[in-house]
């Protein structure tokens, strides 16, 4: 969406590239989005569809190799594309904060959760030792957990992956950032856990007006969860909108596969569904619609250049040329057994 | 006991940490234990080196002319030597628990007494190679791994790689050549105590010092580079990074306080070879220390003192380890330590 | 690591070049413990007065001594004293520490418990006070000197061809060849050899180097000859009583007994690298951290593979 940003923006992603492998290939591509305070967006997509990386950029670490090749990234619609380390040192904690998937590797295995819940307070708030100790037990009751004195003097071998979890959020929001990035965080948990967490996300939206960007391949989860949804896939966006509209009126096929395998919305699952294909390899020169070689509704034009956005309204938006045609619906999804068969026919034939 | 703690509301808190602290008790008891048990070993063997002289100390002391076989029979009587060797190590050893190493053959000096005077000088430089081998070794170590696969790197790697093959004897010569004949800034031999001055005291025990912690700076630097390369990829230093902390920060406190453990063990398994490399320094650089107590006694086959040194530097290389057992449960709570 | 030819590990090792100059090196410092004092172009044990510490010149390509002896003869002719003794210790080490280790596998719980407990004594200990304090026992001699060396190496070929044997002795062909009829020993002998001793050899590579600067050293001691024998280590220690007047004078023996290390020790490397034996350090030095235990390592080793 081009324009100004609105007022209350605290992410903004402006045609954002991040090249990989020391800029050999492009694996994201022209990512822009907008997240309002108090907004829950969710990005969605199989894995390498380039949504982790798209986190990875808006936080500032982006694992070596890797780089922002183009385009703007803005926090509070400040410029933040190349920021200092000291700058997003002083960014990190304050101004965003992050949890991932498997929250057990991303905390010091030999010191207490809670000594590195403190540090966190003692260093970006200079609180006191006793007073640190203090708050952040407070923290560990805020996000729901029973005995937080308990917990906050067990190392992370002794906790559970749900009480991980939490005290992740906890450590995440001690400094009162305004934007919380969650890249799988439910992903791990099992499924009451995962509804306890969902929840707690809610309740900080609620209570503290934080943004939260979510990212999962879970589209049960980001229908509970979230309030817009931006749909990935190989790199790029390929339709964004209201969750609600989304779900009910997809306009990409890739969107409408990824509901019928997901079962979500109107799309009742008889049997093992999957999206025959594979995703392009990073960095394969393909002209046209990247997903056209796995979808069924493809027609000439969708590989003769490249697409853009068509904006369906002035909240939706969806990469397909086929976008408006009343007639991309129910496209036909195979089972994996048809696959199976389709695939060792061709094997038979060659 | 432990389910008893668990149910009362303090104890609720306190029996993880407790716990813990009792699991790193066992072990470093366990570790006592064995430590023990190999002094106890070292010691026999040490002591039975003497009886293993066909030597006959009684004969050496009374001199040629006086050692008639009644005489001789006489002063083995009085020194113990007439008894079964587990017997006179029972004596030996339970005297050496209070402080009683014995006398010399010769002197007639109390051998405690002897490595009383001389103790200072080996202390002074083994702790001081211990420092400078912690400082250079894990400063270069780290600054290697930092900038892993620069010039830097690349430079710190092979420097290791050569000092380590050097013993420490050639160090020690090597230093001394470039410092002290050469430049004329460190005087190239001779000791001074404290006592008398920190200046030349630290001037006399640099060089050595330097000599013993070279060679081992240069395993603990390439084995901290290795482990904390691998830290440094670990997920719980970019979750560091994502809540703000400083970048130094994030490396001592939870990158290099991971790391640090193999090269810790590095140290304390190279310390036996800083004490060998103390008899060289002692012989560059002059200093009066045990290797040279221990080399004159050896030439006059001064049995009892011999036995003492060995004694004492056994037991220096066991307090060093138990030390280093220690600082490892310390710094390693979690069972597999870092838990990749 | 698995190899699909049957060639000796031996060959494959010298391709690398490293691996050529090492036994290149090597090749020179053993003939010349054999030939040494007769290839030597001078008497090492020429006095000459008026040519005192000179520098290498055309006459004495290494320069003089201190009494105007030439240092190259000297060298030459101390080689067969380094190379016989060290050999002595390394002999004595291989000798009872390696069978002990393979049959410890085998020999029950017990022994292989206090085995393991006189060698980790053995191992904390450095050698050269005992190896002095030896000459108080037995005598003033070189020989003496280096069995204590010797005995002190034993425990790290025990350790090595012990966790060589453990890891070979699990696997499922041995078990095959056991339940096909083959008496232990037999299987010992055939199967259980053939992958051991590839360690071996590299542990002998490494005692080699070990016992060599031991050798060395001691010698730079004064331990074990009389003047004017020359040894490695005594033209070293009388290069330091006239510093002032030759500081480069005890680099030559020094390079020389740091090349012969090193040859030692890039052989050992070389083969390890190609045959993928002598892959038996302590856990210490994995980079992935897994154990914490100090004193014995290879310990944890074993519980691993125990428990795997």
């Amino acid at each position: 969406m081009t324009g100004k940003p609105p007022r209350d923006e605290v992410l903004g992603l402006a045609d954002l590239h991040v090249t990989v492998h020391e800029g050999a290939a492009t694996a994201v591509r022209g990512v822009s989005l907008s997240v309002a305070a108090g907004e829950i967006v969710g990005l969605v997509g199989e894995s390498g569809s380039g949504k982790t990386l798209t986190c990875r950029a808006a936080l500032g670490v982006l694992p070596p190799g890797c780089a922002v090749g183009q385009g703007t990234i803005s926090f509070e619609r400040q410029d933040v594309t190349d920021l200092s380390r000291r700058g997003w040192e002083r960014l990190h904690g304050t101004g965003m904060g992050a949890v991932f998937q498997d929250p057990a590797s991303y905390l010091n295995p030999n010191l207490t959760v809670g000594s590195q819940l403190a540090e966190v307070l003692r260093v970006k708030q200079r609180l006191p030792r006793r007073e640190a100790r203090r708050r952040g037990i407070d923290l560990l009751a805020a996000v729901g957990l029973h005995r937080p004195d308990w917990v906050f003097h067990q190392i992370p071998g002794e906790l559970s992956g749900g009480m991980l979890q939490r005290v992740m959020i906890a450590i995440a929001i001690s400094c009162e950032p305004r934007l919380l990035i969650a890249d799988e965080a439910t992903t791990a948990l099992d499924v009451t856990i995962q509804a306890e967490i969902i929840e707690l996300l809610r309740d900080l939206r609620d209570q503290r007006g934080l943004a939260v960007l979510f990212v999962s391949h879970d589209l049960a989860v980001i229908r509970e969860l979230c309030d817009r949804v931006i749909v990935f896939y190989a790199g790029e966006i390929v339709e964004s909108g209201p969750v609600g509209e989304i779900i009910e009126r997809p306009r990409h096929p890739y969107t409408q596969a990824l509901l019928r395998v997901a079962s979500v919305g109107d799309f009742r699952r008889r049997e093992l569904q999957v999206i025959p294909g594979q995703p392009p390899q990073v960095g394969a020169g393909i002209t046209g619609c990247r997903f056209a070689g796995r979808c069924p509704a493809a027609i000439e034009a969708c590989r003769s250049g490249p697409v853009s956005l068509v904006p369906l309204s002035h909240v939706h938006q969806a990469r397909c040329v086929r976008a408006t045609d009343p007639e991309l619906t129910a496209v036909p999804v195979t089972t994996a057994a048809a696959t199976a068969e389709a695939e060792a026919a061709e094997l038979a034939a060659r | 006991m432990a389910v008893a703690e668990l149910t009362t509301a303090g104890g609720a808190l306190a029996a993880p940490r407790r716990r813990r602290t009792r699991a790193a008790a066992s072990r470093i008891a366990g570790g006592l234990a064995v430590l023990i048990t190999i002094l106890l070993l070292s010691s026999f063997i040490t002591y039975s080196l003497g009886a293993l002289s066909n030597s006959n100390p009684a004969a050496t002391i009374l001199g040629q002319d006086a050692a008639t076989p009644a005489a001789v029979a006489h002063l083995d009587h009085v020194l113990g030597l007439d008894k079964p060797l587990p017997v006179q190590y029972g004596n030996w050893l339970s005297q050496a628990v209070r402080g009683n190493l014995g006398v010399s053959y010769f002197t007639q000096i109390p051998v405690s007494q002897s490595i009383a005077q001389r103790l200072p000088v080996d202390l002074s430089i083994a702790i001081g190679a211990i420092i400078l081998a912690v400082l250079i070794g894990g400063t270069a170590g780290t600054v290697a791994a930092v900038r892993r696969g620069g010039w830097t790197d690349r430079g710190v790697t092979l420097a290791c790689s050569a000092v380590s093959t050097l013993p420490a004897f050639v160090v020690g010569i090597i230093l001394v050549v470039a410092f002290a004949v050469t430049a004329h800034a460190l005087p190239a031999n001779g000791y001074t105590g404290p006592s008398a001055g920190i200046g030349p005291w630290l001037a006399h025990i640099l060089l050595p010092s330097l000599a013993l912690a070279l060679p081992v700076a240069a395993d603990v630097a390439r084995q901290l580079r290795t482990s904390l390369v691998s830290v440094l990829e670990q997920n719980y230093i970019t979750g560091a990074r994502v809540r703000g902390l400083p970048y130094r920060r994030i490396l001592i406190r939870h990158a290099l306080r991971n790391a640090a453990g193999p090269a810790l063990t590095i140290l304390g398994n190279d310390f036996p070879l800083m004490l060998a490399g103390a008899v060289a320094a002692e012989a560059v650089f002059s200093l009066p220390g045990l290797g040279q107590l221990l080399l004159e006694s050896a030439q006059t086959r001064d049995i009892p003192v011999v036995q003492g040194v060995l004694l004492v530097v056994s037991t220096f290389v066991i307090v060093i380890n138990l030390l280093v057992n220690t600082a490892l449960g310390l710094l390693y709570r979690s069972a597999d330590g870092v838990g990749v | 690591m698995t190899r699909t030819t049957r060639r000796a590990p031996g060959s494959s090792v010298l391709r690398l070049p490293s691996a050529r100059i090492a036994v290149a090196i090597l090749a020179v410092i053993v003939s010349l413990a054999i030939f040494g004092s007769t290839l030597a172009p001078q008497s090492p044990l020429a006095i000459d007065a008026g040519a005192l510490y000179k520098g290498p010149s055309l006459h004495h390509l290494l320069g003089t001594d201190y009494l105007g002896r030439d240092v190259l003869s000297r060298l030459m002719a101390g080689t067969r004293l380094s190379v016989l003794t060290a050999f002595e210790a390394v002999a004595i080490g291989l000798v009872i520490g390696a069978p002990l280790g393979v049959a410890t596998v085998f020999l029950g719980r017990w022994f292989d418990f206090s085995a393991n407990r006189v060698a980790d004594a053995l191992m904390t200990l450095p050698s050269i006070f005992f190896a002095v304090a030896v000459t108080a026992a037995l005598g003033n001699g070189l020989v003496q000197a280096m069995l204590p060396v010797g005995i002190l190496l034993a425990p790290v070929f025990f350790r090595v061809s012990r966790a060589a044997t453990l890891e070979f002795s699990r696997a499922q062909y041995v078990e095959a060849a056991e339940l096909l009829g083959g008496s232990k020993l037999h299987v010992i002998r055939v199967h259980v050899l053939r992958k051991v001793l590839p360690t071996i050899a590299v542990t002998t590579a490494t005692a080699a180097a070990g016992a060599l600067l031991a050798v060395s050293f001691l010698t730079f001691l004064g331990i074990g000859v009389q003047p004017p024998t020359p040894t490695w280590g005594g033209v070293l220690s009388s290069d330091l009583d006239y510093l002032n007047l030759a500081p480069w004078a005890p680099f030559i023996p020094g390079a020389l007994i740091a090349i012969t290390v090193g040859a030692l020790n890039a052989l050992a490397d070389a083969y390890r690298d190609r045959a993928g034996a002598g892959e038996l350090h302590s856990p210490v030095a994995d980079p992935v951290i897994k154990t914490h235990s100090t004193l014995q390592p290879l310990e944890a080793a074993d519980d691993r593979q125990t428990a795997a």
